[in-house]
């Protein structure tokens, strides 16, 4: 049988200094699925990473592998960083407590910006990356499945992304604190992703004088640009364009920062130390946390712009807690079905394995007997039969009664497989049908 | 001099003023509507209390001009009535959150200053046109201070609010931008009057030789204040030429600038020889 186990780090438990040196991007996390199927063939595992965690979803054989220790180790290496950096960051959770956790991941109940809708896509992402690489099979398909569905219910069931203040325009806010007109104030792009894209457009509202994009494709710049009226500029030119620049917002994927504090100490004469807006909202920063530390130059990553988005959830705690009660009502579910797809075949083969055996020394045993009639023949079976249900009746009223994903359920199975010797007889199901009522969720994206 | 009536009714301007300024703080914890009217109406009162004193007691003047600083009583409550316009008309045209916090207890010790400091004589001098003009020219440069003072005090708080990275409940202070504009154009305005305020005051003090400063006016404390004063807004003018000097430091030059004002009139009418012989006019002769 299976067991759930969810390795992983998020804005709750490590700093942004931590989550960076652990992200993936897209490729990278490709790989890393890749990487991991390679090393544990027997399991299914799925890897979710945004700016705000990093999670390794695995499922596998009681006592298979991964194991906990081996994903740690699987991360540091992958990365080229020491475990003792992240590791104490990390949560574990376990069988039902992973269910749990996916759904009211999915639901964004569990994002620094409660009601955001990008998580989704996101999880959607990560579900079809392992998928199309084989890591997701009996287990991961139909949890992964459901979590897209609870996440698409919570959101558009429940007024939890109502009223939701974006980081975009918390961006904006800011800005008006330094700034008191954008008429003569020059905004640049550093990225031409689609968090860049979504920060931009509330800049372009402001009317800045130049609104430039610096990307190191040139044709990407050009799209974006395009599309508020602005000029993509040459990615090399890039120390002239953030002495022109009095809003820089840098959304790029470099792994390391790409404006330093002694660039800007060396730029701020030339931009005749006037206030300068740095937002980066890239994952690893591309700005050194040290510019923040400049006079006039004012430094916010994406941490510190959700953190204020996730102040104004406050008026939103009805809608969480309905978000919450379909959460709820979804992992009990999933448990259910999960119960129901590991004990009855389990309890089917126990049932028919002491049967067989009652039925087979019966057989034997009407063999030394003579002169037996029918009608005591049929007693003798009734008999075998009624006692191997007595003997079976305790243990699999207990298995029936106990909840799924729970450990001890999962104890209770795993024990039952050993000590009746069932294991043999269990094929590993590659069905990827999910749960009872399974919704199928390729609805909108973000 | 101020009548028992007139000062009971500054003193219900004061409380006017500090109700206001209370409710106006309180905005930082409960951020309501009711709280901003009712802090505004408080101002728009204390203002009606204060300008009410100033004309009962220019009315009942028996003799002298009609110069509005005649006396420290008039003086004082003329700089808190300018003061407290200025802030009720900043918040009609254009609001400036916070602005009362930082200009409203300037206000009130303008008034409690008019009230202590309100019972000195005038001087005999105090009618000249030298004269009028210099204390014009001071009160209206110690006005722009203030009101730089008010706005660098103000740049701080909006700075070390954006570098807590924190959106604090209650109103906004402003820009940056704007508060670093609005230090600058009333350093700049107070500046130009604080000079023409030294040279009259040294015109005054040739011509007539009546101020009590003595043959070492140079040394006493009101004139070293006033010079340090000015030097310091020089400084703070000087930003344009060399920007590194911005933000932070001009903000906080133009508080120690104000202070020194502040340190100015002080001198001028509770230290003992420092300028105005414990009594004199106005704080600025």
């Amino acid at each position: 049988m299976q067991r759930l186990l969810l390795l992983g780090l998020n804005h709750a438990t490590a700093p942004l200094e931590v989550r960076e040196k652990v992200a993936f991007s897209a490729d990278g996390r490709d790989r890393a699925v890749e990487a991991l199927r390679a090393r544990f063939p027997e399991a299914e595992v799925t890897l979710l990473s945004t700016c705000n965690r990093v999670e390794l979803y695995a499922a596998r054989q009681t006592h298979g592998h991964p194991r906990p220790e081996e994903m740690i180790e699987f991360l540091a290496q992958f990365h080229g960083v020491d475990a003792g950096v992240f590791a104490r960051h990390l949560y574990q959770k376990h069988d039902r407590d992973v269910v749990a956790h996916l759904f009211t991941v999915a639901s964004s109940l569990d994002s620094m910006v409660l009601g955001e809708t990008q998580i989704l896509g996101q999880v959607r992402e990560a579900y079809d990356a392992a998928r199309e690489r084989g890591g997701t099979a009996a287990l991961l398909n139909p949890l992964f499945q459901r979590a897209l569905a609870v996440g698409k219910e919570v959101l558009s069931t429940t007024a939890i992304g109502e009223g939701r203040v974006s980081v975009a325009s918390v961006a904006v806010d800011y800005a008006r604190r330094i700034f008191d007109s954008f008429s003569d104030k020059v905004v640049l792009s550093i990225g031409a992703g689609k968090m860049a894209s979504l920060v931009l457009q509330s800049f372009a509202q402001l009317s800045p004088r130049r609104l430039l994009v610096c990307n190191r494709s040139a044709d990407k710049a050009a799209e974006l640009a395009g599309r508020f009226r602005g000029e993509a500029v040459p990615f090399d030119d890039l120390s002239d364009h953030l002495t022109a620049a009095d809003i820089v917002v840098s959304s790029t994927g470099a792994s390391q920062p790409i404006i330093t504090a002694r660039q800007v100490t060396a730029l701020r004469k030339a931009m005749r130390y006037r206030p300068i807006f740095l937002i980066d909202i890239a994952l690893p920063r591309d700005v050194e946390p040290a510019v923040g530390d400049l006079e006039n130059v004012y430094l916010y990553n994406i941490d510190d712009l959700q953190q204020v988005v996730a102040g104004t959830m406050d008026q939103r705690k009805d809608a969480v807690d309905a978000a919450r009660g379909i959460v709820a009502r979804h992992v009990d579910g999933f448990a259910a079905w999960q119960r129901a797809r590991e004990m009855g075949p389990m309890i089917d083969r126990l049932s028919k394995r002491y049967h067989q055996l009652a039925a087979e020394e019966l057989v034997r045993t009407l063999n030394k007997m003579q002169g037996i009639s029918d009608t005591e023949k049929s007693h003798l079976e009734e008999l075998t039969r009624r006692i191997v249900n007595k003997l079976l009746h305790d243990p699999i009223s207990m298995l029936r009664k106990s909840e799924g994903l729970h450990g001890a359920t999962t104890q209770y199975l795993h024990a039952l497989e050993r000590l009746f010797h069932l294991e043999d007889q269990q094929q590993r199901g590659q069905q990827t049908d999910g749960p009872p009522d399974p919704e199928d969720d390729r609805g909108p994206g973000e | 001099m101020p009548t028992i009536h007139q000062l009971v009714l500054v003193s219900l301007a004061i409380l006017l003023f500090a109700v206001g300024l209370g409710l106006s703080v309180a905005r930082l914890r409960i951020d309501r509507e009711g709280l901003r009217i009712a802090s505004k109406a408080c101002v728009w009162s204390g203002l009606t209390a204060a300008l009410a004193v100033l004309v009962w007691h220019t009315a009942a003047r028996p003799t002298g001009s009609w110069l509005p600083l005649e006396d420290n009583f008039e003086a004082f409550i003329w700089l808190a009535v300018l003061l407290a316009g200025f802030v009720l008309y900043v918040q009609r045209t254009r609001p400036l959150g916070g602005l009362d916090w930082f200009v409203l207890p300037i206000v009130i010790v303008m008034l409690v200053a008019a009230m202590v400091l309100g019972k000195a004589k005038p001087k005999e001098y105090v009618g000249t046109t030298w004269y009028w003009i210099h204390l014009v020219s001071v009160f209206g440069g110690a006005l722009a201070f203030a009101i730089a003072g008010a706005a660098g005090a103000m740049y701080l708080l909006a700075n070390r609010r954006l570098r807590s990275k924190a959106l604090p409940h209650g109103p906004k202070l402003g820009s940056l931008e704007r508060l670093e504009r609005i230090t600058f154009a009333s350093v700049t305005l107070g500046f130009a009057l604080l000079t023409v305020g030294l040279i009259t005051g040294w015109v005054v003090l040739k011509l007539d030789g009546q101020t009590g400063l003595g043959a070492h006016w140079y040394k006493s404390p009101k004139v070293v204040l006033a010079v340090a004063a000015w030097v310091v807004y020089a400084v703070v003018l000087h930003a344009p030429i060399n920007p590194s000097f911005r933000g932070r430091k001009v903000a906080l030059l133009s508080i120690f600038g104000f202070v020194l004002m502040v340190g100015t009139l002080v001198a001028v009418n509770l230290v003992p020889g420092g300028g105005g012989g414990g009594g004199g006019n106005g704080g600025s002769h």
